[in-house]
């Protein structure tokens, strides 16, 4: 039966991209958003200035002193405390603090000027996205499994659609709308959505794949370093020299001179500074700046001895190729380089990634159709429920997610927690209203509630924070007005979807008829 | 600037992509009611695929052989993109289309 390799290609295509298919649709749409991670988060903190003035050496000497300061009293024995120092997109600390590393860490955020709480919302912003994106908001190491496995096999549904579709360059630019059957319609969407994009489709899920390559692959390094993967990260020039901890407690020198003297080394922005074992005689503090404008994501480094504040190491970007190439793979999938034109077009990208594999889900029911009369198995209805849930559903769920941050109330306890719940409950909830409706229409009004949804943030937001379009234009607040288009734009799609949605799945459409009888058969259905 | 040569690669590839598609027997009639002459087909054919060198040239030329090919092949998705909504919904604008996003490549090409 499957005897040539286009067929088994066509096997294995089919049945891989099923399988991995919601999973993958949900790391495209997340990934795509976070493209915009900072964007976002501004966004979702509308208590922040229009313009935020970039940070001076001393504001960011001052706001380490205070991280410190607080990780002294919050946590002590520590292994490691991260500290996100303010920039000139989100102006308070952040601190993340691990006990041990296989737990979850601890976290907070600061107002650098006070030491007190930051007076915005509490909210995870785009992080939540970036997050979801890789570890699909699971305990990391199980979700990064999941998410590398789907990746994994999205690969492989990548490799084996090129070779099943024979006519890649043939239909390269066929989009038959209105073809006889409805499933060549979807074939050319899929098709089209997969190929137009396909040097992308193919860099960020291998890439994707890469920047987590040494937690799926981790042998090789730990053989080759007797389980030391550390010293690896610090012989191939990626993190600075590691120090082995003296085993005594010691105290840590003021951070303030450390940061202001790394300051005068690099010239990049400072994004991070990292006490390694900050209780211990031989502690490690390390300045990470952003990365130098370039294809290859490294961060120039400082590290000082912590007990006495002397300079140990100026790790500046100079790897050797191996580190390069995989530094590089890290800077392509991140696209931190791309300025705002440039990050347009990966947007799109992205969402015709999304879009191949959507329409690859609803091709898979479109092609197993039962005859008009009979009821459709079991399975195709468990997978008509699956692609409802995430193609509609999760679009719903981030709107949602975007009301809710404007909605809850601002004092609210544990409200960056609470959004997210929010993003899950209408999540669970549209699923089981794909369950619940008939075929014929559920499509249509799934969208259409999409699109209500994408309609009402800029309302919402409006109405609630005051800063509507007409008061962005006058106040010169361009990310407020972009975010407005952007829901618009996505409303807007999404009714357009809606309203072409009449009758998808509808049995007869399958056949070749001369006039396609769409309106019979959603009567048929009903 | 980034944005301009964005702008002139994005139109180059979109002109260089519309000609590979006028040279498709389905598209070229579907757009002027018949099939291309032989003739017009190749010429078509190497106009498309010299317009996608010529951005390769473009995008390397100004933004160096780190950024180049990355703006290039998004330049190229984001053409395709334009041709195959055009192909599929207005497919008599694609000429017009292209003869416009020429020109417009030209001055972007100029303002570097």
């Amino acid at each position: 039966m499957r005897n040539g390799l286009r067929q088994s290609m066509a096997w294995l295509h089919s049945w891989a991209g099923l399988v991995a298919g919601w999973v993958l649709f949900c790391i495209f749409m997340t990934g795509t958003a976070t493209y915009y991670r900072a964007d976002v988060s501004r966004w979702m903190r509308p208590e922040l200035p229009v313009v935020q003035q970039v940070p001076t050496p001393d504001d960011l000497a001052r706001a380490a002193e205070t991280a410190v300061a607080h990780l002294k009293g919050a946590a002590p024995n520590a292994i490691a405390w991260y500290v996100t120092l303010p920039s000139a997109a989100d102006p308070a600390v952040a601190l993340m603090w691990f006990t041990d590393f296989a737990l979850p860490p601890g976290t907070a955020r600061l107002d650098p000027a006070t030491g007190g709480p930051p007076a915005v919302r509490e909210t995870f912003g785009g992080d939540f996205f970036y997050r979801f994106h890789f570890e699909l908001n699971l305990p990391s190491t199980i979700g990064r499994w999941i998410a590398g496995i789907c990746a994994m096999i999205g690969l492989v549904t990548l490799l084996s659609g090129i070779i099943t579709h024979r006519r890649i360059f043939a239909d390269f630019f066929t989009f038959r709308r209105h073809a006889k059957s409805a499933q060549r319609s979807w074939l050319d969407a899929h098709n089209v959505a997969g190929v137009v994009a396909i040097p992308f489709h193919l860099m960020i899920t291998y890439t994707g794949i890469a920047t987590l390559a040494l937690m799926y692959m981790p042998w090789g390094v730990l053989t080759a370093y007797k389980g030391d993967a550390m010293r690896f990260y610090g012989e191939t020039g990626q993190i600075t020299a590691p120090l082995a901890p003296a085993g005594k407690p010691g105290t840590l020198a003021p951070v303030g001179p450390m940061v202001r003297q790394a300051l005068e080394r690099v010239s990049e922005p400072l994004e991070m500074v990292i006490v390694e074992m900050p209780g211990d005689a031989k502690s490690k503090v390390v300045a990470v700046f952003e990365e130098p404008h370039g294809l290859s994501h490294q961060h120039p480094q400082v590290a000082f001895a912590g007990a006495t504040g002397t300079l140990l190491q100026v790790l500046n970007p100079n790897l050797k190729p191996a580190s390069k190439t995989f530094t590089t793979m890290v800077g392509l999938h991140e696209a931190h380089f791309a300025g705002p034109a440039l990050r347009v077009l990966f947007f799109l990208c992205g969402l015709t990634g999304a879009a191949m594999v959507g329409t690859g889900l609803v091709l898979w029911s479109v092609a197993r159709l039962p005859t008009p009369g009979a009821a459709p198995f079991f399975g195709l209805r468990l997978v008509r429920v699956l692609n409802l849930g995430t193609v509609a559903g999760l679009p719903a769920a981030v709107a949602a997610y975007f009301l809710a941050n404007r909605l809850l109330p601002v004092g609210l306890g544990a409200r960056a927690d609470w959004e997210v719940g929010v993003f899950f409950a209408v999540w669970i909830l549209a699923a089981v209203y794909a369950a619940l409706r008939p075929q014929a229409s559920v499509w249509r009004e799934m969208l259409a509630a999409c699109a209500a949804l994408f309609l009402a943030v800029p309302v919402v937001n409006g109405l609630a924070t005051g800063r509507h379009p007409l008061a962005s234009v006058a106040a010169g607040d361009a990310l407020y007005l972009w975010f407005d288009a952007a829901m618009l734009a996505l409303a807007g799609l999404f009714a357009i979807a809606a309203y072409k949605a009449h009758g998808v799945e509808a049995p007869g459409r399958r056949r070749p008829q001369a006039v396609a009888p769409l309106r019979r058969n959603a009567l048929e259905q009903a | 600037m980034t944005p301009i040569v964005l702008l002139a690669n994005l139109a180059l590839s979109f002109a260089a992509l519309a000609a590979l598609c006028l040279s498709m027997n389905r598209h070229h009639a579907a757009a002027f009611t018949a099939k291309p002459s032989r003739r017009t087909m190749l010429g078509l054919r190497a106009a498309g695929w010299a317009g996608i060198a010529l951005c390769f040239a473009v995008a390397v030329m100004a933004e160096g052989w780190n950024f180049g090919p990355v703006q290039w092949l998004g330049s190229l998705s984001g053409g395709a993109l334009l041709v195959v909504a055009l192909a599929s919904y207005r497919p008599s604008w694609i000429r017009p289309a292209a003869l416009l996003a020429l020109p417009l490549a030209l001055v972007a090409a100029f303002t570097l």
